[in-house]
């Protein structure tokens, strides 16, 4: 058994673990960040959904259940998260545009806007005015991006087609950080003469860097340029969840990625130690404080089998909404099915509930009642959530 | 580990892989692997050529949140491909990683010589070899072949080392000063007959050359860790074969002990630090260096070792650099068909090191090394290059304070 010794130990890397645990190591602690693999954060659009459904997500935090988790953060705590979260991605090279108290529009791939928070600076100018005024360039072959969508639904545009040689996202992406491929592609821009105002592209400006990728096409053509974020494999997802670790491992802490815990050990409520296995010797990782950030379902913190649910890392009591069959809305569209409130039900300080564990603490979509698809507030949630409980480990550390 | 059958199909494998950023001919980890998987019938020959395209990476299974062993699949795959058709003569070349380096390293400047010649190139690159890159040079005096020196036996540790090929043939410099480190430790280190760690040959779909190999080692490995040795690796890839394929893969019987007794050379040291049993007092290094994560290093799953002795050198600066693969991939990139992939991804991970204000940059494996040395143009080190600098720079230490990167 290898053993390593922590101030904190966050378990789950998503954007909310990741929050929480870059937070601890810039206040100078020893943090663990223990993954069992890439974070859903991945798979997002890189915008950063507050609360959705009204031009001020703040508007809408008074109208909130009262045992939903952002109620336990409150509004400043929720501006002061949000504000640390673009602070931090400032220094990440990847600055997020944005007011906390103000949601935007993004354009998506079908050409409808949707509603969100802050937003990566490559989707910064997709806030369009009435009157339209976009080229949507697209590439050939590429899946799941028809420009004719977009531009059927937008007053005074047009599309384009460049032909990568690949068709890919990834590919795409990839090939923009060649200066040759760039250079090629700024050729072929400025020869189309376009007469809008304003360039869209899928989001492939590089997976780098992308901000000097849009500015180099930007100043070329004297255009606005944006993304338009795709279906997964989603690159301003990918660019999002790779700042934020890299950010944290410059700070200091220390990442164990694809691995699992496998057991715990506490004693006289407190966890002690988690283990973690492999094909090797186990490590027994032992922190002062815990948080448990592991996500919902699809991320795997929360199993559900036909009747009941199981948190899977501490085997918490989850709180389940009713039985099986009302866990489901008959219509699969409508927003709010039951079993979105299904998570742990935490205290204040988000330690979970009916546990007796001093210095354990969860925070991110594992919580219950967030209903996340309901009231499209993931991300805000995850950083919020996730700064306020490594705020409640400070001030148990210190 | 879950079966293909638990993959949902959320593509995170896909967004992590370098090949599939780079060639598409290569339709991917999920595509390849349990996709595919469905299609793949024991009693039917294999059509999937393109399943060799992956560079066993392991990138994919680490980003995997649901446990799917997605390049285990492919592996697989790979092997059974392999073992139905006629293999090129350059997967049977670089199967033979160790005879080959036995073979260079008693010749070695002949073979140095003939490898860097025009003509000899020439010949490489129609028996689909590639020549992007230098082949690496032999040295004659191999890291097995040299004198041994005594521990000091301070310590109550006693290390097995393994050294694997490229440490043994190519860079016995690196392996002496790693051995001369461990003794100066005061543990006792033994370097007892060993070949291939066998991941070569699996890589060229050569399982049962592999599993040879790998049998050979793990009777003497098993010998010494009766005797109370822990076995040490330095090369992350050797490692992850220890650790991983040896039980797993090869179902060696002996698989897990050797599993549960073999560390990474910085892991070992740092448990050593800090259970009291190695004391160390750092110099000052005076480097701002990129520290290059191998591949295999990430999907051992033990965190960055080295990374944690160099917090603890004063005046060192360095970045941790985890999300590119350097291409080269063992001889993965050294295969003609592989070349342009190869170019391509080193080119990338090179942006990212020489994008830093760095002078140099640091990575445990001897592949990551040659490439990216090659493409960024910078000196290379071993981790264990830059720990030795501390500790022969600990009469010069001064009151530096730590620094890092902003």
């Amino acid at each position: 058994m290898s053993v390593y010794e922590y101030d904190a130990v966050i378990i789950g890397g998503g954007a909310s673990g990741l929050t929480a645990s870059l937070y601890l190591s810039s206040r100078g602690y020893k943090t663990a960040l223990i993954s069992k693999g890439d974070p859903v954060c991945c798979l997002s659009t890189g915008g950063i959904d507050v609360l959705n459904g009204s031009d001020s997500p703040f508007d809408l935090l008074a109208h909130l259940p009262e045992d939903h988790p952002y109620s336990l953060v409150g509004r400043e705590a929720l501006i002061e998260a949000l504000s640390f979260f673009m602070e931090i991605m400032g220094h990440a090279g990847l600055p997020y545009v944005g007011e906390p108290g103000k949601n935007r529009q993004i354009i998506t791939p079908i050409g409808t806007t949707k509603s969100t928070g802050l937003v990566p600076c490559t989707m910064a100018d997709a806030d369009l005015a009435e009157d339209g005024h976009l080229h949507v360039v697209s590439f050939k072959g590429i899946k799941d991006f028809y420009p004719s969508y977009i531009t059927s639904r937008i007053k005074n545009s047009a599309f384009s087609v460049f032909d990568a040689k690949v068709a890919t996202t990834l590919g795409i992406a990839a090939r923009f950080e060649d200066d040759a491929f760039l250079d090629a592609f700024i050729s072929w821009l400025h020869d189309l003469e376009i007469p809008h105002d304003r360039v869209a592209l899928p989001a492939v400006l590089g997976i780098r860097d992308p901000v000097s990728v849009m500015e180099k096409i930007s100043s070329a053509t004297g255009r606005q340029v944006f993304e338009i974020p795709t279906l997964p494999p989603s690159i301003p997802g990918l660019r999002l969840f790779r700042a934020l670790k890299r950010l944290l491992q410059a700070k200091g802490g220390h990442l164990y990625w694809g691995r699992e815990v496998s057991s715990f050990e506490s004693q006289a409520g407190r966890i002690e130690a988690v283990t973690l296995s492999t094909t090797g010797r186990p490590s027994r990782v032992e922190g002062k404080v815990f948080i448990l950030s592991t996500g919902s379902f699809v991320s795997g913190g929360l199993f559900a089998s036909r009747d009941w649910i199981r948190e899977t890392v501490f085997g918490l009591p989850v709180f389940v909404p009713g039985e099986r069959k009302d866990w489901f809305n008959t219509d699969f569209f409508a927003a709010g099915h039951a079993i979105e409130k299904a998570g742990i039900e935490v205290d204040g300080t988000f330690r979970p509930k009916l546990t007796k564990m001093d210095n354990l603490f969860a925070c991110g979509s594992i919580l219950a009642h967030s209903e996340i698809l309901k009231y499209q507030c993931g991300h805000g949630l995850a950083i919020s959530t996730g700064m306020a409980a490594a705020k409640m480990c400070e001030g148990m550390l210190s | 580990m879950m079966s293909f059958e638990h993959c949902v199909r959320c593509t995170l494998c896909v967004e992590n892989c370098p090949v599939f950023k780079v060639n598409p001919a290569f339709p991917g980890p999920k595509q390849s692997g349990p996709d595919a998987q469905r299609f793949r019938l024991d009693g039917e020959k294999s059509v999937d050529e393109w399943v060799k395209l992956c560079c066993q990476c392991k990138r994919c299974e680490v980003a995997c949140p649901y446990g799917v062993n997605v390049s285990e699949i492919i592996l697989k795959a790979q092997v059974k491909y392999s073992s139905e058709h006629f293999s090129p003569f350059a997967a049977h070349l670089f199967a033979n990683t160790h005879e080959l380096g036995r073979l260079g390293s008693i010749a070695a400047p002949i073979t140095n010589f003939l490898t860097s010649a025009s003509f000899v190139q020439g010949t490489m690159r129609l028996l689909g070899l590639s020549t992007h890159l230098p082949m690496p040079e032999y040295r004659f005096l191999s890291l097995a072949r040299g004198r041994r020196k005594k521990g000091r036996f301070k310590s109550p540790r006693k290390v097995v080392f393994f050294h694997g090929c490229y440490l043994n043939y190519n860079r016995p410099d690196i392996g002496r000063g790693i051995r001369d480190l461990l003794a100066y430790l005061g543990c006792r280190v033994a370097m007892p007959p060993q070949t291939c760690c066998g991941l070569p040959a699996l890589g060229n779909g050569d399982i049962d050359m592999a599993r040879r190999y790998a049998q050979k080692n793990a009777q003497r490995l098993v010998e010494y860790i009766d005797k109370g040795y822990s076995v040490l690796y330095a090369c992350t890839s050797c490692g992850l074969t220890l650790v991983h394929d040896y039980p797993e893969v090869f179902e060696i019987p002996e698989g897990r002990k050797i599993a549960e007794n073999t560390y990474n050379l910085h892991e070992f040291i740092l448990e050593a630090i800090e259970d009291g049993s190695i004391s160390m007092d750092f110099g000052e290094v005076n480097r701002r260096i990129a520290y290059h994560i191998p591949c295999h290093l990430r999907a051992l799953g033990i965190g960055y070792p080295a990374a944690r002795l160099f917090e603890k050198i004063p005046g060192l600066t360095f970045e941790i650099l985890e999300d590119d693969c350097c291409g080269l991939a063992g001889s993965y990139g050294f295969k003609k068909k592989n070349q342009q992939t190869s170019v391509n991804l080193g080119v990338i991970a090179a942006a990212a090191i020489t994008s830093l204000p760095v002078d140099a940059f640091a990575s445990d494996c001897g592949a990551c090394k040659m490439q990216l040395g090659h493409f960024t143009g910078l000196p290379a080190f071993d981790p264990s290059e830059i720990v030795i600098e501390s500790l022969a720079n600990r009469s010069k230490k001064k009151a530096v304070r730590k620094r890092r990167m902003p």
